[in-house]
C-alpha cells in the first residue's frame, strides 16, 4: 500500500510557557493508503498536537512530515492554506460547523474554496450528506440539527473534496453512545468505501475498538504501535 | 458563498445590527439636512451675487477691480462685442452696466447714492428688476427719468414727479452732474440696496458720468455656471490684456468664497464628528462580532479558507453595516430635505433680519444636489475601511489553533 503520511524524528516542543513542554519526542511513524488509525494515549501525551502538526497546522521544532514528498514542515503558510485544502480533511471535536450556512452549503465550503465547478460542487454535498444519513437535512442550518448530526455533517464536509487523509480530533467526545456507534459506522464504511485514510485522537473505547491500528504516545513519544485485524 | 457568508453573518444578531445601522443611518440622517440646509443657502447666495451684482462672468477694464472708479471705465468695443459673440450660444445673454458712487439731493437734503446705467430689459431677465417696482414705472432705453429704491425715496422725501438732483465724478475728472425726474420707486429687500440705488437708462447714465460708449463692467449670464472658469479664460485669451481682463464671480468676490469655504470647512468637520461617532458604533459591532466567532474563524483557517478571503469576508461585514446605514440614511433624509427644498422654510422676523444683512432672502432653501448624497457614501465608506482594519488586522494575526480550541 501507498504511504501517505510519513514522520521522520519529529519533534515539538513549547517554549511559551514557565518549564518548556516537550509535546512530541522523536517520532517516527508512517501512514498508509485506507489505514484507520486511532491515536490514543493519556491527556497531555501529544494526541492533538500530534494531529495538528502532521495536518499542518502546527510547526514542528525538529523532523520532517512528509506527505505527497513533500515536507510540509518547511512549507510557508500561504502554500500551506493550499495544501490543507486540497490534501486533508478535518473533523473536530465541538463539530464546528459555520452556523449561518446549511448542511449542504457546509459541506460544499471546501470544494468552493477549491472553485470545482457548482454542479460538481452540489452533487458531491448532496451525495456525502445522503451517505451519513442527512438526505432529509440538506437546507437545515446547524443550531437545528443534534450534535450527532452536526458531526455527521463534519464528517461529509470533510470528506467531499476527496482529500488523501482525513484527522478527527476526538470525534466522538461530544457524543452519545447511540449518535459515537451511527458517527462510527459511517466513518468506518468511507474508510472502507472510499479507501480514505483515516487518523483520529481519541481516548473513547469505542473508537479504539474499531481502529485497525492503535499508536498509544506516552509523553510525546510512541509507546505502541499496534495493528489489529479488524472488517 | 464569501458575499453570502459575510451577509447572514450580520443576521446573526439582528438586534445588534440594526442598532448599529441606526447609528450611521441617524448620522447621515443629521448630515444630510445639516450639509443639505447650508448649500441650500449657499446656493441662495450665491445667486443674489450673481443676479444682483456680478453675474457669472464680467468684463472689465484691466484696472477696474483694483481701483474701482469711473476713469477705469473700458470701451465697449467692436473688439469686446466679438470676443462676446466668439463665445456663441455659451452665453445666455449680456447685462452692460456704468456705475458709480454720487451725491444725490432734493432741495436742502442729500445723502450717497449708487447710482447704476442699466438697460431693464437685460435687469430684468438676469434679477426681475421690474418686479421690485412698488410705484410708478420702469424706463425705456431712451427714456430720460430716474427710477429710484424706496429707502432713498424716503431719506430724500422723494415722491413720484418729484426732481432728484445727481452729482458726481465723471470719466478722467469730469464733473457730473445732472437733474432727472422720478418716475418709479423700487422696493429691495437687502437694506444696502435699499437705501442707495439709483437707477439711470444706460446711454442717459453715460452721458451723465460723460463716458459715452464706456461702461464699468459687461457682465455675461452664461448657459451653464460650471463652464465661468473656462469662458473667462477664453476671453482672456481673446482680448487684448492691455486694456480688458475677465473675471469669474468667484474672482470678483474673493472675500464671499472665502466665507463659503470657511462655512463648508465647519460643515464637513461637524459631519465628520457624526461620522466618528457612527464609525466608533460599527466599531464596537465588530469588536464584538470577532471575540464571538474566534473558534468559528481558526476553524476556517483550519479548514484551508486563506487569511486574505476570511479578512476579506469581515471586511465585506463591516461594509454591508454601513452600506446598509447609508442608504437607510439617505432613504430617511432625501424625503426630509426635498421637502424643505420644495417649501423653503420661512424665517421670523429677528432671523429673517439677519439674513437680509447678510444679504440673503428671509427663506432658509434647502439643496438636493446628489453631491451631498456621494459625499455620505464616500465618507461613511472611507470610515468603514479604517473600521474594517481592525478585524482584517485580527484575522491576520490570529492563532487558528488557539482559536480553533477556545
Amino acid at each position: 500500500m501507498q504511504t501517505v503520511i510519513k514522520t521522520e524524528g519529529l519533534s515539538k516542543t513549547y517554549t511559551n510557557t514557565a518549564v518548556p513542554v516537550h509535546a512530541l519526542r522523536d517520532v517516527n511513524l508512517e501512514f498508509k493508503q485506507g489505514e484507520f488509525t486511532a491515536i490514543v494515549g493519556p491527556s497531555g501525551s501529544g494526541k492533538t498536537t500530534f494531529l495538528n502538526v502532521i495536518g499542518g497546522l502546527d510547526k514542528p521544532t525538529e523532523g520532517k512530515v512528509v506527505i505527497d514528498d513533500i515536507d510540509i514542515a518547511t512549507m510557508k503558510e500561504s502554500k500551506l492554506f493550499d495544501f490543507r485544502m486540497r490534501h486533508i480533511g478535518f473533523v473536530f471535536q465541538a463539530y464546528n460547523l459555520i452556523p449561518v450556512l446549511t448542511a449542504v452549503e457546509n459541506v460544499s465550503f471546501i470544494m468552493l474554496l477549491q472553485k470545482r465547478p457548482k454542479k460538481e460542487m452540489e452533487q458531491r454535498a448532496k451525495e456525502m450528506l445522503e451517505q451519513v444519513g442527512l438526505s432529509d437535512k440538506l437546507n437545515t442550518r446547524p443550531a437545528q440539527l443534534s450534535g450527532g448530526q452536526q458531526q455527521r455533517v463534519a464528517v461529509a464536509r470533510a470528506l467531499a473534496s476527496r482529500p488523501d487523509f482525513v484527522l478527527a480530533d476526538e470525534p466522538t467526545a461530544n457524543l452519545d453512545t447511540e449518535s459515537a456507534f451511527n458517527l462510527l459506522d459511517i466513518m468506518a464504511r468511507l474508510n472502507k468505501e472510499e479507501n480514505i485514510t483515516l487518523i483520529f485522537s481519541t481516548h473513547d473505547q469505542r473508537v479504539i475498538d474499531r481502529a485497525k491500528r492503535v499508536i498509544t504516545l506516552v509523553d510525546g513519544a510512541v509507546d505502541k504501535d499496534e495493528h489489529f485485524d479488524r472488517n | 458563498m464569501l458575499i453570502t457568508l459575510a451577509w447572514r453573518n450580520l443576521w446573526r444578531k439582528k438586534r445588534r445590527t440594526m442598532i448599529t445601522v441606526s447609528s450611521v443611518m441617524f448620522a447621515v440622517i443629521l448630515a444630510i439636512v445639516m450639509m443639505s440646509m447650508v448649500n441650500g443657502m449657499k446656493q441662495q447666495m450665491v445667486d443674489s451675487i450673481i443676479s444682483n451684482t456680478t453675474g457669472h462672468v464680467q468684463i472689465q477694464d484691466v484696472l477696474y477691480h483694483d481701483e474701482p472708479t469711473m476713469d477705469h471705465a473700458m470701451e465697449y468695443s467692436q473688439e469686446v462685442k466679438e470676443a462676446v459673440e466668439a463665445l456663441g450660444d455659451a452665453v445666455k445673454y449680456t447685462v452692460p452696466r456704468i456705475e458709480g458712487f454720487c451725491l444725490a439731493s432734493k432741495e436742502v437734503s442729500s445723502r450717497g447714492v449708487y447710482l447704476m446705467g442699466v438697460i431693464p430689459e437685460k435687469e430684468n431677465k438676469m434679477n426681475d428688476l421690474s418686479t421690485r417696482l412698488v410705484d410708478g414705472e420702469m424706463f425705456a432705453p431712451d427714456d430720460h427719468f430716474a427710477v429710484i429704491a424706496q429707502g432713498v425715496a424716503n431719506q430724500l422725501d422723494l415722491a413720484l414727479g418729484d426732481t432728484i438732483v445727481l452729482l458726481g465724478q465723471g470719466f478722467q475728472g469730469m464733473t457730473a452732474a445732472g437733474k432727472y425726474p422720478v418716475g418709479g420707486i423700487l422696493e429691495f429687500p437687502l437694506p444696502d440696496m435699499n437705501n442707495t440705488l439709483v437707477y439711470l437708462p444706460l446711454k442717459e447714465a453715460q452721458m451723465f458720468f460723460a463716458a459715452p460708449e464706456r461702461l464699468n463692467s459687461l457682465t455675461l449670464m452664461l448657459e451653464d455656471p460650471q463652464k465661468a472658469d473656462d469662458i473667462a479664460s477664453r476671453l482672456k485669451a481673446e482680448l487684448d490684456d492691455e486694456w480688458y481682463t475677465a473675471k469669474t464671480w468667484e474672482e470678483l468676490m474673493p472675500d464671499k468664497v472665502a466665507a463659503f469655504e470657511a462655512r463648508d470647512a465647519q460643515v464637513r468637520v461637524f459631519a465628520w464628528v457624526l461620522y466618528i461617532v457612527a464609525g466608533f458604533g460599527i466599531f464596537g459591532t465588530m469588536i464584538t462580532m470577532m471575540h464571538e466567532r474566534l473558534r468559528e474563524l481558526g476553524i476556517l483557517l483550519s479548514i484551508g479558507l486563506k487569511r486574505g478571503k476570511l479578512a476579506m469576508v469581515c471586511m465585506l461585514e463591516t461594509l454591508f453595516i454601513s452600506l446598509i446605514g447609508v442608504l437607510a440614511g439617505v432613504a430617511v433624509g432625501f424625503p426630509i430635505v426635498y421637502h424643505f427644498f420644495l417649501n423653503p422654510i420661512q424665517l421670523g422676523a429677528d432671523v429673517g433680519e439677519v439674513m437680509i444683512d447678510y444679504g440673503m432672502e428671509p427663506f432658509m432653501q434647502f439643496s438636493i444636489a446628489p453631491d451631498i448624497f456621494i459625499y455620505q457614501g464616500i465618507n461613511i465608506f472611507i470610515i468603514a475601511l479604517i473600521v474594517g482594519l481592525y478585524p482584517v488586522k485580527k484575522v491576520f494575526r490570529l492563532d487558528m489553533i488557539h482559536a480553533a480550541r477556545n
